[in-house]
């Protein structure tokens, strides 16, 4: 296959996608319910985008295209609503979060598509690891030599998004001590990490076409990047977040990659450069280790400082571009998070530390999803 | 000092439960059926149909324990039973009670129809509407199977099995008016014996949500508390002369609905409930003698089949518009198969209370229950990976 032409799209467009775990109301572990949530979906008659994912337990719910904050809120707010009353109906509970705290990996079943089995047989168990929960953004872009440089310059705050996001303390049982657990199994993928800088599409063509000549990629989708384009759509897409625990939460999310999309294109404060990258995976470390606590180091001076100065200090950069696109709003509900330390992470930290139980916080997860 | 009968009577327990346990384990490895149906096999072999190693003269000696079984078990099913899903998914109910009407119609017809008098007839069909908690709550444990069938299964099994205690304690009252004449007497014995029972469980489930408030009743080292608190209920059931099985059913629901949190405590019951499972498994074989045999397997073998066929068009009928496919819905048929072991005690009341009737009922009630306890396991073994619904052993 060879790469597809970049379409063009309106820039500053938003799509978004959420990874949702199923569970069951009895012991709150992951259940097998996929087919049934799709098959009771498609019966309510609305053409809403969800879809399975690679295990059953999990599903994927995405907006159309949106244009502002409100938009996507509206959107992910409808067929949120949808799924939870069809998962009434079958007596399952449906949460966010970037991973179920106790399931156990080798209790997966691999949804059964010949993608979904062809993954399966070339990773192995790390298919069934990668039974996570993610949040992915699309931006806009009107074309594909920008989309590149914008790839690029968004790579400097994955700590950002990954810190905003994290609710994966827990994995198979125990508290990891990382805010977003969930990254460590992305890292375990062969192609995942960042993009290589190229910043014309021609050649990055000429790059995908000598990956394709090794055998070891046939697709875009094999490439697990933490930022990748997708040319069928004419975007790029944020991948790095964990699902957060509301919805409120990750139109927020949605609108600050918006407006800083927005600074980047329109301010253009510097342009992309390899040596951006040297510190791209300690500050990605630090983020998921430590979420605000973490330590943020600049590339480009070479100053450490706490994730949530660095993050503030964003918000503070990026507040006019907000107020254009009307996201300022939500801009201000994420530096209250950040001012308070508080996040979902911690959320459902407390939870466990109240209820000693981590089916009892799966089952709180449940019912913030709802509200 | 033990005397000289009693010790041939433990060494002939022991031994049986010993043959017992290793063809549950036989069957499982050899040929990948379920361990129930080994121990329902050899509750036949070791019976007066086979070695008569044991038979319904142990019966007195095991009441204790089976009924023990059937209390555990009854809870945890009912704590499966959620009424605020009942509540989202009205359809449920509904298919549930065309499941069990149907049966129940069908059955007494089909009885009717080959000449039975009508309350040996009712009896029978009553009987015939329950699904048994004990194989489906062994196999879905087992198979450590999960999903929308398996949900299904747990919740028509949970709620046929209050329909048919409840028809059945009916009907009883309504045999003892005709029988004694004392028709207020007898009808009040009934509506004792079922707001007894809901009573019962009220107080059940709050004394769980009040001991789970003071202890973290998930804990592996609470499990006792709980254990104690279902011995203390089963004590006081006997005390208040009320049926041992309808309470903790129904104590189990309200728990689930009072306190929606999760339930972990059962598979700290796991090692217990099987071991109690084998002598309940072992008893009901060998209950059936030659001579029952001979008179009751005709009768018995069409009335299964007509109960399978009532069971199986109820739920397919609904199943589709309660949210399950196609294919679900006749695996559901197939998984509710088992039959209930519940009135296994009052039955043995009932053939002291009226030997004429149990003449004729018993022989057909127990083979119906010996061959469902051998079939009824691998019918939802079949079911439950028909329905991909189990999960691999995880090593």
């Amino acid at each position: 296959m060879k790469l597809p032409p970049f379409s063009s799209s309106r820039p500053l467009t938003l799509g978004v996608e959420l990874e949702l775990q199923l569970v069951n109301t009895y012991d709150y572990d992951l259940v097998d319910s996929t087919t049934d949530l799709l098959r009771l979906l498609k019966k309510k008659g609305k053409d809403w985008d969800v879809k399975p994912e690679i295990t059953q337990g999990m599903v994927e719910m995405a907006t159309g295209i949106c244009v502002s904050h409100a938009d996507v809120f509206e959107q992910l707010d409808e067929i949120r609503q949808g799924i939870v009353e069809c998962a009434d109906r079958l007596d399952i509970g449906v949460c966010g979060g970037g991973t179920h705290a106790f399931q156990h990996w080798s209790e997966r079943r691999i949804y059964d598509t010949p993608r979904f089995d062809q993954l399966s047989s070339l990773y192995g168990y790390l298919a069934k690891q990668f039974t996570i929960f993610g949040q992915h953004v699309h931006v806009g872009c009107d074309n594909a030599d920008e989309a590149l440089t914008l790839l690029h310059l968004l790579s400097g705050f994955i700590p950002h998004f990954i810190a905003l996001s994290a609710s994966s303390p827990f994995v198979q049982g125990n508290d990891t001590g990382f805010h977003s657990a969930r990254l460590n199994s992305v890292f375990s993928f062969p192609l995942s990490g960042r993009a290589p800088l190229i910043e014309t599409w021609d050649s990055f063509g000429e790059y995908f076409d000598s990956m394709m000549a090794t055998g070891i990629v046939k697709s875009m989708k094999d490439f697990y990047w933490d930022i990748r384009p997708k040319p069928e759509y004419g975007t790029i897409e944020v991948r790095v977040m964990d699902t957060p625990l509301t919805i409120e939460k990750a139109a927020r999310i949605a609108a600050f990659i918006q407006s800083l999309t927005r600074y980047l294109t329109l301010e253009r404060p510097y342009s992309p450069r390899e040596t951006d990258y040297l510190v791209y995976t300690f500050n990605r470390f630090q983020a998921c280790r430590f979420g605000y606590e973490g330590v943020y180091v600049n590339p480009r001076n070479h100053e450490h400082r706490s994730l949530s100065e660095e993050i503030l200090d964003t918000l503070n950069k990026i507040e006019p571009h907000a107020i254009a696109l009307k996201a300022d709003e939500a801009c201000a509900a994420l530096r209250r998070e950040v001012l308070t330390a508080s996040g979902d992470a911690g959320w459902l930290r407390q939870q466990h530390a109240k209820t000693q139980s981590l089916a009892e916080v799966v089952q709180k997860q449940c019912a913030r999803w709802r509200a | 000092m033990m005397g000289h009968t009693q010790w041939l009577f433990f060494m002939r327990i022991a031994l049986s439960f010993l043959l017992a346990s290793l063809a549950g384990e036989g069957v499982c490895r050899l040929v990948k059926m379920p361990r129930i149906t080994g121990y329902a096999l050899a509750g036949l072999l070791l019976g007066p149909l086979g070695l008569d190693w044991v038979d319904g003269e142990d019966l007195p000696d095991f009441r204790f324990l089976v009924e023990l079984t059937l209390t555990l078990l009854l809870f945890e099913l009912g704590v499966r039973v959620s009424l605020r899903w009942l509540k989202y998914n009205p359809w449920v109910i509904a298919s549930s009670l065309l499941e069990s009407g149907a049966t129940f119609v069908a059955v007494f017809a089909v009885l009717m129809m080959m000449g039975l008098e009508v309350k040996s007839a009712l009896s029978i069909a009553v009987i015939a509407m329950g699904t048994s908690p004990v194989i489906v709550l062994r196999m879905v444990t087992e198979m450590r199977a999960q999903g929308q069938v398996t949900q299904r299964l747990l919740v028509l099994c949970g709620l046929n099995t209050v329909y048919s205690v409840v028809c059945f304690y009916l009907i009883m009252g309504w045999f003892q008016g005709t029988f004694h004449g004392q028709w207020f007497m007898a009808l009040f014995h009934s509506f004792y014996l079922l707001v007894g029972s809901l009573g019962m469980g009220l107080v059940l489930a709050l004394s769980f949500k009040l001991l789970r408030r003071m202890f973290e009743l998930s804990d592996e080292q609470s499990a006792p508390v709980l254990f104690g608190l279902l011995l203390l209920l089963q004590a006081l059931l006997v005390a208040l002369e009320l049926p041992v099985f309808l309470a903790p059913l129904l104590g189990g629901v309200l728990a689930k609905h009072f306190d929606p949190r999760p339930h972990l405590w059962p598979r700290h019951f796991g090692t217990a409930g099987s071991i109690l499972t084998i002598i309940l498994f072992m008893m009901t074989g060998s209950l059936l003698t030659r001579n029952e045999f001979m008179v009751g397997a005709e009768t018995a073998m069409i009335v299964l089949l007509v109960r399978f066929l009532a069971k199986g068009l109820g739920v397919l009928l609904l199943g589709p518009i309660s949210g399950l496919n196609l294919r679900q819905s006749l695996v559901l048929g197939v998984v509710l198969i088992p039959m209930a072991e519940i009135p296994l005690v009052e039955l043995m009341d009932m053939r002291t209370l009226y030997p004429q009737m149990g003449v004729k009922i018993l022989p057909i009630v127990f083979s119906m229950m010996n061959v469902l306890e051998v079939l009824g396991p691998m019918a939802v073994q079949w079911g439950l990976i028909r329905s991909q619904e189990f999960q691999e052993k995880s090593s």
